[in-house]
């Protein structure tokens, strides 16, 4: 009876219409949120797990030493790698595919990475032209993080003291 | 029998036993390194601590014996502390680099770490680093990763019988090295990947190829020896990668010699024969298996000529088939009317040679307390045959020997009896004739003339007073020109001293191709008569002419000269088989296809195909099969190669018994004993890179003493049928020795 009497009431008064109405012009006059993609960008977070990339040595040398470990911990099956001894007789792969097709950016493999070679980098805006185009190699990844270096460098840096 | 208590659990005992011994019967895991079930008790890692009631310290359950009324806790404080402390006490050293390590995800220390280690060190000091040397093409070191458990160091020792790894220093500076710069050159040190229980020993050949995770693993049997070890096949995409070994106490214990763990190399050489091919007009087409097999077909039947006989059909096969392999090929040419059916290549006289049973079971073998060989280095012919007679030499059975040369066995020797292979025949019968005489029997009239000599009596004598006794014989006297009376004095000498006989010269699967029958018939030709004739074809099975005949230059010759037609079935590419055959089809190796291998003691092993034949190569007998077919032969309908099984085991062939009859025989010009060195016996081990780079690999050497050299008028630069001569005094006068990585003689033999 009483939930009754409210109702007509409010539908007597349009205080509802009024309620909607008063958000409108509050954003009429506040600051804008919506950036021009790609000109302006949002920040992200240094954890942000984009598109992968293989890191190196200050030295030159490519970081991952084909432990495998990235390739069982994922649990899209994303990783497909060979291993073999290089002429130095230091552990390397020979191959390193991850397909982005499979891939669900959990981040696992750079969590699992014992020398922090595989990273996820904050780039998400990226395309490929053909089907294959999806299956990163070890090449592209390299180049990746070469491409990235600084940013890559940052983002990590940014997030180690909170590992 | 007794009670104990573990961890309040009321178990069984029995008196002289091991702690650890009981909680592994009974499931309670107690974590080790040191600790091996086949090896002594060394207890220096002192991870098995466990809490015994009554005693002050925790105690090593791997050496304390149980008592009566023992209460024992795997799991209570004392022994989860002491449990931990060994653990950080182990890992100081241990370097952090289980991403890099082959053992990784099949490690005994990782596994023990994750249940009895600590997340944290609190070892800030330096670790200790050990160089590492090279030990060789088959194993890895790694010794900053070693634990000193001393596993490998007993292995060599206590089972490979020669002290290749050893300790030196003592505390931190304590290091596990091979003693010898040479390399390890046990013909079973791989076993010593399988006891590390950590990564410092790990195989060369896999080297960072693989995870343990990756791989599939099926289980097989080896084929390289009379044993058959029972192996575990590991592949991945399709390839075999590893070949570990799988504990069966009747056959291989734990252990396996390297041939049989190295070989799978060779699978994925190079020299594969990966197609079938068909020589038109002198040079070779590769063509699909329809076109092949048809062409088999129509030139099988024109061989028959027009009066459509296939005795002019000639069947030979080498030693490695498996026995569905050789009963099917039996059965096809048994159906086509043929009877010129043959395995025993490397035989001169097929009528003149070794034939005699072996009546020992393996695992009796280590408990006989004396032992004759004839003719034979155990040691690397049949590692594991001479594995267990190691052992009842280490307890104290005794070995005498009749060779022609002396080699390195590595156990203690009671009486060794080098002699001219001639004079093999002689000694034997000398004492068997003494052996007549101390038991009271009839000596036959042959044997009579004979004087006896010390050595026979001194051999007899030990025959006939020890209870169990066993007669071992080899291969190095299939080709000796009283071959078939040293096979028949010894089943006499055993039958007469109650002993039991092994025959090693049965080598590969050769018991198997006896059992399929895979001999000529009443009015077949063997193996000599075929080469000597005009055949019109042959069918070869896996036949690589310069290792397998006797003597490979007149065999060449006896098949390209004559216009026979030929088809080979063979795994690897071959030359001469190229240069006389008309069609080559490519078959499966080993591992590649399923079947039977018999081992010494008859025992039927089946095994499944591990992985497919390479590109268009196929199993053998699916091939055979399927030739019969097309030849219009009926009764070929199998399914699957377990029904070729059943039916073999319902057709079992007897071999051909041989007479008992003695007629030594005296030559007197030098004397060659022809013996393929110990990786060179078969196509797999031929194509096994890392280990024809071994030590034993590499044997390729004409032994002779100095007169003989001299007799011949050879230097040590000189070659002698093809092989590198070495002289020594290890050979009996007048006798040359030839172990070869190389092919068979190509001149007539002596
Ligand atoms: S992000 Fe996750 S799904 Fe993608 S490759 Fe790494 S582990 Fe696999
Ligand atoms: S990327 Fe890292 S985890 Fe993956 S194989 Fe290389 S080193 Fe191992
Ligand atoms: S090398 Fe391996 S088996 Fe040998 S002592 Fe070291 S850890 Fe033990
Ligand atoms: S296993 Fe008992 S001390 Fe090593």
């Amino acid at each position: 009876m009483f939930d009754k009497l409210i109702k007509i009431f409010k539908d007597f008064t349009l205080s509802e219409l009024l309620l909607g109405m008063s958000v409108t012009a509050k954003e009429l006059v506040n600051t804008k949120i919506t950036v021009q993609f790609p000109e302006e960008r949002t920040p992200i977070s240094p954890r942000f797990r984009g598109i992968h990339a293989l890191r190196r040595y200050p030295n030159g040398e490519e970081r991952c030493i084909a432990c495998k470990l990235c390739e069982a911990v994922c649990p899209a099956n994303a990783i497909t790698i060979e291993s073999e001894m290089r002429d130095d007789g230091t552990r390397r792969t020979t191959q390193y595919d991850i397909d982005l097709f499979k891939c669900i950016y959990c981040g696992f493999c750079e969590e699992a990475c014992p020398v922090d070679a595989i990273v996820e980098t904050q780039i998400f805006d990226y395309a490929f032209e053909s089907r294959e185009g999806s299956v990163l190699t070890k090449e592209r990844l390299l180049e990746i993080g070469d491409e990235n270096k600084k940013l890559i460098d940052k983002t990590k840096l940014e997030d180690s003291k909170y590992r | 029998m007794f009670e104990i208590e573990i961890d309040g659990k009321l178990v069984n005992a029995e008196a002289g036993e091991k702690l650890i011994e009981v909680t592994d019967r009974v499931g309670i895991s107690v974590p080790r390194f040191c600790y091996h079930e086949k090896l002594s008790v060394a207890a220096n890692c002192r991870m098995c601590l466990v809490d015994v009631e009554g005693a002050p310290k925790p105690q090593p359950a791997c050496s304390t014996p149980v008592s009566e009324g023992m209460k024992v806790s795997t799991q209570n404080e004392k022994a989860k502390s002491a449990q931990k402390s060994v653990m950080e006490f182990l890992l100081i050293n241990h370097p952090l680099d289980c991403p890099i390590c082959d053992q990784g995800g099949e490690c005994e220390l990782q596994d023990v770490a994750m249940s009895y280690g600590s997340n944290v060190s609190r070892f800030n000091e330096g670790k200790r680093v050990i160089a590492d040397s090279n030990i060789g093409a088959l194993i890895h070191t790694d010794m900053t990763r070693c634990i000193h458990c001393t596993r490998c160091v007993r292995f060599g020792t206590e089972i490979a019988g020669i002290m290749e790894m050893g300790g030196t220093g003592r505390g931190e500076s304590l290091k596990i090295e091979p003693f010898l710069n040479e390399g390890i050159q046990s013909e079973l040190s791989g076993n010593m990947i399988d006891v590390c229980p950590v990564g410092a020993l790990t195989s060369k050949p896999f080297r960072y190829e693989l995870r343990s995770w990756q791989m599939n693993s099926t289980e097989s049997i080896a084929r390289h020896d009379l044993v058959g070890s029972n192996i575990n096949v590991q592949t991945y995409k399709g390839k075999v990668k590893r070949i570990v070994a799988r504990s069966n106490d009747s056959v291989n214990e734990t252990w396996i010699s390297d041939r049989d763990r190295f070989s799978y190399e060779g699978l994925s050489h190079s020299n594969r024969l990966l197609k079938p091919q068909v020589k038109f007009d002198g040079t070779w087409k590769e063509v699909s298996w329809e076109v092949a097999l048809d062409f088999c077909v129509k030139g099988l039947l024109r061989s028959a000529g027009e009066s459509n006989s296939m005795n002019s059909l000639g069947v030979l096969a080498s030693k490695t088939a498996t026995l569905e392999e050789y009963y099917l090929l039996q059965k096809l040419v048994s159906e086509l009317g043929c009877e010129n059916i043959d395995y025993r290549l490397g035989v001169k006289d097929t009528k003149n040679t070794i034939n005699l049973e072996s009546n020992v079971k393996l695992s009796d073998l280590e408990k006989i307390d004396h032992a004759l060989i004839v003719g034979s280095y155990t040691r690397l012919e049949q590692p594991m045959i001479n594995h267990r007679l190691r052992k009842a030499a280490l307890r104290g059975g005794t070995v005498d020997v009749i060779n022609s040369m002396q080699f390195d066995f590595n156990l203690a020797l009671n009486n060794e009896n080098i002699i001219i292979p001639c004079e093999i025949a002689n000694l034997l019968a000398s004492t068997l004739k003494v052996v007549l005489e101390s038991t009271n029997q009839d000596v036959p009239e042959e044997l009579n003339k004979l004087t006896i000599t010390k050595s026979a009596t001194k051999i007899a004598k030990k025959l006939l007073s020890s209870d169990a006794s066993v007669i071992v014989l080899g291969e190095h006297v299939i080709n000796n020109d009283n071959a078939k009376n040293i096979s028949n004095l010894v089943a006499m000498l055993a039958k007469n001293t109650n002993s039991s006989t092994l025959n090693l010269s049965k080598t590969g699967n050769s018991i198997a191709a006896d059992i399929a029958g895979f001999f000529p018939g009443k009015d077949g030709l063997d193996v000599n008569s075929m080469l000597g004739k005009d055949m019109n074809a042959y069918i070869m099975f896996d036949v690589y002419p310069e290792y397998d005949f006797h003597n490979s230059s007149t065999a060449i010759k006896a098949l390209s000269d004559k216009n026979s037609f030929i088809v080979s079935m063979n795994s690897f590419y071959n030359n001469n088989v190229a240069d006389y055959s008309d069609v080559m089809l490519p078959i499966s190796s080993y591992y590649e296809t399923s079947g039977t291998h018999v081992n010494i003691e008859g025992e039927f092993q089946t095994f499944a195909a591990s992985v497919k034949a390479p590109q268009e190569s196929k199993p053998a007998w699916k091939v055979i099969k399927v030739l019969a077919d097309l030849l219009d032969i009926s009764g070929f309908n199998y399914s699957d190669s377990s029904n070729v099984l059943e039916e073999a085991k319902h057709n079992i062939k007897q071999g051909h018994r041989a007479e008992e009859s003695i007629n030594i025989t005296d030559t007197n010009s030098v004397e060659v004993i022809w013996q393929p060195s110990p990786y060179s016996i078969d196509a797999l081990l031929r194509h096994s890179d890392s280990l024809q780079e071994t030590k034993i690999g590499q044997i390729n050497k004409a032994t002779m003493n100095s007169s003989t050299a001299k007799h011949l008028n050879l230097g040590d630069k000189d070659d002698y049928l093809g092989v590198p001569v070495v002289i020594s005094s290890l050979v009996a006068n007048n006798c040359v020795f030839i172990n070869a990585n190389k092919s068979t003689p190509s001149e007539e033999q002596a």
